[in-house]
Formats: C-alpha cells, structure tokens, sequence
C-alpha cells in the first residue's frame, strides 16, 4: 500500500476521507455516551445509596484510598490476587462484611458474625434478626462461615476504623445494586459437589465439617471453654495468643500489665478491666486504639462465659 | 551512521539510562508479585501486593515514556535538521521526572494506612485507581511534564507546512497524551462514569497515542535503519495511524461492556475493536518490505532485532490476544482474570518497552561513539527478555483459562482455598520466566549503559554469521504470510476455546473443550510467534555473510554444495 515516490496517490482525497469517517465515529462515540448515563437508565448512583446512615460515596473514597483495585477487581477492573468484589455485598450480606472487615486477616466465625447481627443498624440492613435465617438468606455467608471461618484469610489486616468498614459495606451496597449487563455470569453448576469436579483438598475437609455446629461435651477447665469460646465468637481474628498484635492487642503477657489509656491515666490489667472490655469496650479506649473497632460481647456472651473467656486470657501468662 | 549530527541528540541518553533503571526495578517488582502471588503472606503487612504492584504499573508508564522521550529527543533534531528548541527544558523535565517517581514511591506506601490525602474533595496524595494510582500533586506535575515535551517537540519541528506524515504523527501523537491525561485528574462519584473516563486515559493512550507515537517512531526508526524512503514510509505511516484511530476510536467500547454501561456498547465494541489488529497487521507488513527492499547487512543487529520484537509482539499480544477476548461472548469470560494479564503484559512492553529498548540500542552506540561494538550481548538479551516473555504470556493465559473455569463456571470464590490451588502451576511458571526474563532485563542495562565504555573484546568474524540456508536462507513474502496465518490460526483456536465456555457441556462442570483449545492454542500462537523471529533475525543475520562473500547471494544449483 506504500506510495512509491512519483506514484499518484491522491493523498489530499484519501486524507479528507479518512477525516470524515473519523468525524463521524467520533460523533457516534459520543452521542452513545450521552445516552449511557441519562438518568432514565435507572442506574444505580452512589450518592443515592446509603448504608446505616453512610452513604456510599464516603465509601468510594475509602475503597480508593486503600488501593482495594490494587488486590480486587471491582466491575472486573484491576488486580487479581483477591476476589471481584461487585456483587459481594449482595452474596455475604453486611453482618458478614461488618464480621470481616475490621480483622480481614482471618475469615470470621459464626459466633463473630451473629455479634454483627446485635447491632440493630446491621440486623435491619440484612434484612433478617437471627443468625440462621441470615445464613439462610446469604448462602455465600454460610459457605464462608462452615469451610473458611476461623482460618487465616490471605488479605493483611487493614487499619479500618469502624466507620470506614461502614463506608465500604455502603459502597459494596451499591456496587451490587449496579446493572452490570449479566457480567459475572452466573454459574449453573455448584462447584463444590457437582459430579465430574475432582474434589479440592479444601473441599473434602469441608465435606467432613459440614454439621458445623457439632455440640462441645462439657469442657475440661474455665480456662480450655474460655479458649473454645474465644474461637467460636471471633476473639481471635483480632486476637493473637501471643504477643503479637493482630489488630487488637496479643493476650499473651497482657493480664496483669500495665495499659495507657488514650486519656493519659492508666490500668492494670484485671478480671475487672478485662469484663468491662468486653462488655463495654470503648469505655477506657487504649492509646493508639481507634474507638468502635471492638464490638461489644455484652448480648452474646453471658457472665460466665465472659469469666471463662477472662480465665483463658489470664492462663496466657502475665503478671 | 555512527556520528551524531545534532548536539542536543545527546540529550536523549540521560532519558535512556533513567529508562534502563527504571526498567531494571520495575520487573524486579514484577518477580516479587509473583512470588507473593504465590506465597500471599510475603511482606504482608509491610509492602502489601497492592503497593508492589502500583509501583509495577507506574514504573512501567514511567519508563515507557522515557523511552519515548528519549527516542523523541534523538530523531526530533533528524527530522527537523536542527537543534532541539530550549534545552534547559528538557534538563528541567529530566529532574521533574525523577522528582515525580520519587514522590510517587512515597506516596503510594500511604494505601496501607487509607491515606489518600483528601483535599478540596481530591486525593492528593495516591488515588487508588489502577494504572492512575498517582495522586492529584504528581498528576499536575506530569500534566506540565508532558505540555513542556509537546512545546520541545512543536518548537523544534519546522512550520507545519513543511511537516511530512512523521511529523503529524508524532506532533498529534504528544498533544494527544498531554490532552487525554486530563480525564484522569479528577474524583468521580459513580462507578461507571470513574471507570469510563478511566479507559479514556488508559485505552486511548495505548490505542489512540502510544500507537501513533510507535508507528510514528517505528517509521522513522526504519528509516534510519534500512535508509528507506521516508515518502513511502510516510504513506504508511498516515494510513497506520489513520487505521489506528479508525478503528480505536469506538474501539474504546470493548471497556464498556460490564462496568455499568448500556448493553448497546456490546456492538459497537465487538465490532470496532475486532477491526484493532489491522494496523497492527499493516505494520507487521511494512517492516517486512523495509527490511527486505534490498539484501544489505543489518549494521546494528540488537537495534533491529527490539524492533522487530516491537512489532511482532504488538501483532501477537495486542492484535491476536486482544482480538480474542474482543467480543462480548467471549469478554464476559476473560475479564477481570489472568487471561487478560497474558495480553497486557504481551502487549504492553511488547510494543512499547521493546520500542524503547531498540531506540536505545539504535542511539546509544552513536553517542557513545562505539561503531564496533559487541552486538552478542545485545543479541543474547534479546533473547532471553523476548523467550521470557512470551512464557510469561504463556503462564498467564494458562493460569488465566484454569481460573476462568473454577472461579466463573464452577463459581468456587475463595482464592486460598479454591481458585489459588487450582492455578498453582501456571502461578509457579510465572516467577520461572520471570527469572529468564530478568536476566536478559540485567544482560540488557549492564550492556547499554557500559556500551562504549568498556573494553571491546575483538569483533567476531565472519564465521559467526549463520550460513543462508535452511532457517538462513532469504525470507520471502509469501512465508512471512504463512507464519502470520499460522499465528492467527492459533489465535482462532484461542478465541473459539474462550467462546467455548458458552456451551452447555462446558457450563455443566466439563473443561475438556477450553482447556484443550487454550492448551493447543496458546502454545501454539506463543511458538510460531517464537520460530518466526528466530528464522526472520536468522536469515538477517546471514545476510553478512552473504555481504562478505560475493556470490552466497545467488542460490546454488541443487548438488552442488
């Protein structure tokens, strides 16, 4: 197609021409986009989404600011080391995101997600009171509960405060609610049981597991219920049995201590603290601790319980 | 060839070098991605995967514009026969430039603690898109980086009435990308409008600038390499770039299908972005013809050997592997999964790293004065950064079709327990290229940037020019056409194994045919792509030979050798 030098290549014609049909592309591009986001469309939009009061642009910003699309893709768009993230919050519910968010390192237990649903904002958003019909309306929830809960999740645990883990679960609210023209499609088959699938590891311990909620006969000591509890109502997604800080302090060498509390005085690690902690768990806040991070055990957990639980975290050594 | 005409050329080899660097770190970066794409817990906590991969994603904008800069800078003074305009400018820009990594290394650290630096409702500080992480602060400053490259460059071009097809080029070519930046700099409330204007800057500046600017420089490149007619390869650069805008401009769309937008863009998008590839084919032609309209010996072999990587790769990475997941049918699979990641990577340093690094070759023997230099290292980095990639390419895809059926058709979401092991292979080929590919990246700096300033050991003689015969002997046209039928070929399969993934069979739980498509097709593409650059740089290479020896040129009569 390379016009030799001398040739007659009628470029001025050729060039006008291709111009024109450029102009006209360019006119139809546009008069597509004007149509693509008119209001008649019913497209969800952010700022008329809310979630407990937040709406869901404060989420957007959020979800930007910790570079989420650097991990997730969202409308299919960015990283894929995690999930997509479009529809997540119409599959899990809010009372599960609420469970993972603050401690994303671990997936959450149903004892952490059933605390959640305590929470009247939460427990009307998901639409159901009681931890069963929630695992009933939000299969994805059950699913993550019975084969992931308690395991260490592959996302780093994130410095949410809790508003802004309300903030995302209103902008997953409305990433859900989108139209997003049939895109993910929906599987037609349940990968974890349909015939010609050769089973993954996983999936065959999760077969074995499925009665999840196995009765526990009657524990040996305080301290080992105290630990069954802790694990059973989420504890330890946030705590470590050791030092280490996961997004609450470790437990290990805790009892007994001295803690600064965010108003300059401090305390000493007691029953006493440790019951108020965890009944009321922003009544001393802890320097360098945000507040509402912490859910409160108080309608999960009756006074026994919280003594065991106590038990345990003083049978982890200190002073 | 080896003089430097114009003095301001060699402003060219400090962007050059910062490319090299940069370049360098970037694919450091790549490999340390896929050892935490295997190993998640990997400096978790400490340099998450999403700060990595920013830094992956920036550094590689960074260095490809480098590239471009620099090549700008080098053939701007050729095509206008005299110096660059303002000098102290482009010093200026060279600091802003590193300036602005530099800050750009700090910032995107703050996604760790949700710092954005909210401003006058932006974020100032890293934004958290992806391929636009950069903040508001650095977005200003490389918004005035690139308008000081378009006054550079209008400057020192003559008067628009004497400009030839390279000049429009390369002039729209740099107003365009200062011009498209601009959708990127604001906050967006809605999803779907943030992620149309998003591909705005990402899909026109690959499809509507980049590929102007690269045919632009390809063209002229030619020119330089081959002493071709700069008329004809003007015609043919004018009909490139009009093809590119053609057939880019709506298609655009093949974004615009599950991000929230009406189902309409389907259409248009299915069918303008199938038509993508025919510039990329006209290309792939074109530097056949030059390389072939007459049998003298190619004097800077690694130079020639980017170039045709360049352009082969953005046949085979942009062209094929885009076309197959253009369509709706088969997009609704492919997005948002590694088989995606298989054309970016392919696409992206194909076309735009490897012109670079022909550039460099191409300039940097000049500056330094080194006529003679020992083009084996060139060579053999060559090799090692193009097999790496396309195993690379290969890794992904593989890994990207396992993934489309356990995450999309089984719909298994849990990626440590379910859709990670599933792609474990495919995710442990990726570090193994990776570290193929990286040695010929290290190979490839430590030779630029020593070029001309270490001790040449003795040029090799003639008898390291392959023999004319066999993967030697000439190449004609009619077998270029054959390997690039073969590599659509491939592509077909490729496409047909995505589509497959609608059927029935497949839908219930079988994965023979996708898997079987995009085990035969993948490799296949990946292979021919491999075999045709090695016969058309073998039979190049033969040609010095045959220039050495007078009558090598003539085929002998058969028996007779």
């Amino acid at each position: 197609m390379s016009c030799k030098p001398g040739e007659l290549c009628y470029e001025g014609v050729k060039r006008r021409r291709a111009l024109a049909v450029l102009g006209l592309m360019a006119l139809i591009f546009v008069a597509l986009s004007a149509v693509s986001f008119l209001d008649s469309r019913g497209q969800a939009v952010p700022s008329a989404i809310e979630y407990a009061g937040l709406d869901a642009v404060a989420g957007k910003r959020v979800f930007q600011a910790y570079n989420c699309m650097g991990c997730h893709t969202i409308v299919g768009n960015g990283a894929y080391l995690g999930p997509d993230l479009t529809n997540l919050y119409e599959h899990t519910g809010p009372a599960w995101l609420a469970a993972f968010l603050p401690s994303a390192g671990s997936w959450p237990t149903n004892g952490a997600v059933k605390l959640q649903l305590q929470d009247k904002a939460v427990a009307t958003e998901s639409g159901v009171e009681t931890i069963e019909a929630y695992l009933e309306k939000y299969p994805a929830a059950a699913e993550r509960i019975a084969r992931r809960g308690g395991q260490s999740s592959h996302m780093p645990n994130l410095p949410f405060s809790r508003q802004e883990v309300y903030e995302l679960i209103a902008f997953l609210k409305y990433t859900s609610a989108m139209n997003t023209e049939g895109w993910p499609p929906v599987p037609k088959v349940n990968g974890l049981t349909f015939p010609a699938a050769t089973p993954m590891p996983v999936a065959v311990q999760e077969a074995a597991l499925a009665p999840a909620e196995t009765s526990i006969a009657a524990p040996v000591s305080a301290a080992a219920h105290g630990a069954e509890l802790a694990e059973a109502n989420g504890c330890t997604a946030c705590h470590a049995p050791t030092t280490e800080k996961l997004v609450g302090p470790g437990w290990a060498g805790l009892y007994g201590s001295t803690v600064k509390l965010a108003d300059g005085s401090s305390v000493v690690v007691d029953d006493a603290y440790l019951t108020e902690k965890i009944l009321k768990p922003d009544a001393k806040l802890v320097e360098g601790y945000e507040p509402g991070v912490m859910p409160s055990f108080a309608e999960l957990l009756d006074a026994d319980q919280i003594a065991d639980v106590v038990t345990y975290i003083r049978s982890l050594g200190g002073k | 060839m080896f003089r430097i005409e114009y003095q301001t050329q060699r402003l060219s080899l400090r962007f050059f070098v910062v490319m090299l660097v940069l370049f360098f770190f970037q694919t450091a970066f790549g490999l340390l991605l896929s050892a935490q794409h295997i190993d998640p817990a990997l400096l978790a906590g400490t340099l998450n995967f999403n700060v990595i991969r920013t830094q992956h994603l920036n550094l590689a904008i960074f260095w490809i514009l480098c590239g471009f800069i620099g090549t700008i800078l080098f053939v701007g003074p050729l095509l206008s026969k005299r110096e660059l305009a303002a000098p102290w400018l482009i010093k200026f820009l060279f600091y802003a430039l590193l300036a602005i990594v530099a800050w750009n290394l700090c910032t995107q650290i703050l996604a760790q603690k949700g710092i954005a630096g909210w401003w006058m409702g932006q974020p100032m500080l890293q934004e958290g898109l992806e391929y636009l992480e950069a903040g508001r602060v650095a977005d200003v400053f490389i918004l005035v980086g690139f308008a000081i490259l378009c006054y550079v460059v209008l400057r020192t071009f003559p008067p628009v009435s004497q400009w030839n097809e390279i000049h429009w080029g390369l002039g729209l070519g740099v107003l365009a990308l200062t011009l498209v930046w601009v959708f990127g700099m604001f906050f967006v409330e809605r999803l779907d409008v943030q992620e149309y204007f998003r591909w705005y800057v990402v899909h026109y500046w690959v499809e509507g600038v980049w590929e102007v600017i690269h045919i632009s420089l390809v063209g002229f490149l030619l020119v330089l390499l081959f002493k071709a007619d700069v008329k004809s390869v003007g015609y043919a650069v004018f009909w490139g770039v009009s093809l590119v805008w053609l057939s880019g401009l709506i298609g655009n769309a093949h974004h615009y299908f599950w991000i929230g937008t009406p189902e309409f863009w389907q259409f248009w998008g299915s069918l303008f972005s199938a038509l993508e590839p025919l510039p990329l084919i006209f290309c792939f032609w074109h530097i056949y013809l030059d390389a072939h309209q007459d049998g003298k010996p190619i004097l800077n072999m690694p130079a020639f050997a980017f170039l045709l990587g360049s352009v082969v790769l953005e046949q085979v990475g942009a062209g094929i592997l885009g076309f197959t997941m253009t369509f709706a049918l088969t997009n609704v699979w492919s997005h948002g999964t590694w088989v995606t990641v298989s054309h970016a990577h392919l696409a992206l340093f194909g076309t735009f790293g490897m012109l670079g690094l022909a550039a460099a070759y191409y300039a940097i023997p000049i500056m330094r004065g080194a006529a003679n230099f020992d083009q084996r290292l060139g060579k053999l980095a060559f090799w090692l950064v193009f097999t790496g990639i396309l195993g690379l390419g290969f890794a992904f895809a593989i890994g990207g079709t396992v993934q489309v059926y356990v995450y999309r058709t089984l719909g298994l979401d849990w990626f440590g327990g379910d859709v990670a092991p599933a792609m474990l292979f495919a995710k442990a080929m990726v570090p193994l290229f990776g570290i193929v590919f990286t040695a010929g990246v290290g190979l490839l700096t430590y030779d630029l940037l020593t070029l001309g300033l270490r001790e040449e050991p003795a040029a090799p003689g003639e008898a390291s020019y392959p023999v004319a015969a066999g993967w030697g002997r000439p190449l004609s046209g009619w077998e270029t056409g054959i390997w690039l039928l073969a590599m659509w070929f491939f592509g077909g399969v490729i496409t047909l194994g995505l589509l497959s993934f609608n059927l029935d069979t497949v839908r219930q739980g079988s994965a023979l045919l996708p898997y079987v498509m995009g085990g035969v097709g993948y490799p296949g593409l990946l292979l021919a792509t491999l075999f045709f650059v090695w016969r058309f740089l073998h039979s190049l290479e033969a040609r010095g030979h045959a220039h050495l020896t007078p009558f090598a040129g003539v085929p002998a009569p058969a028996g007779t050798t």
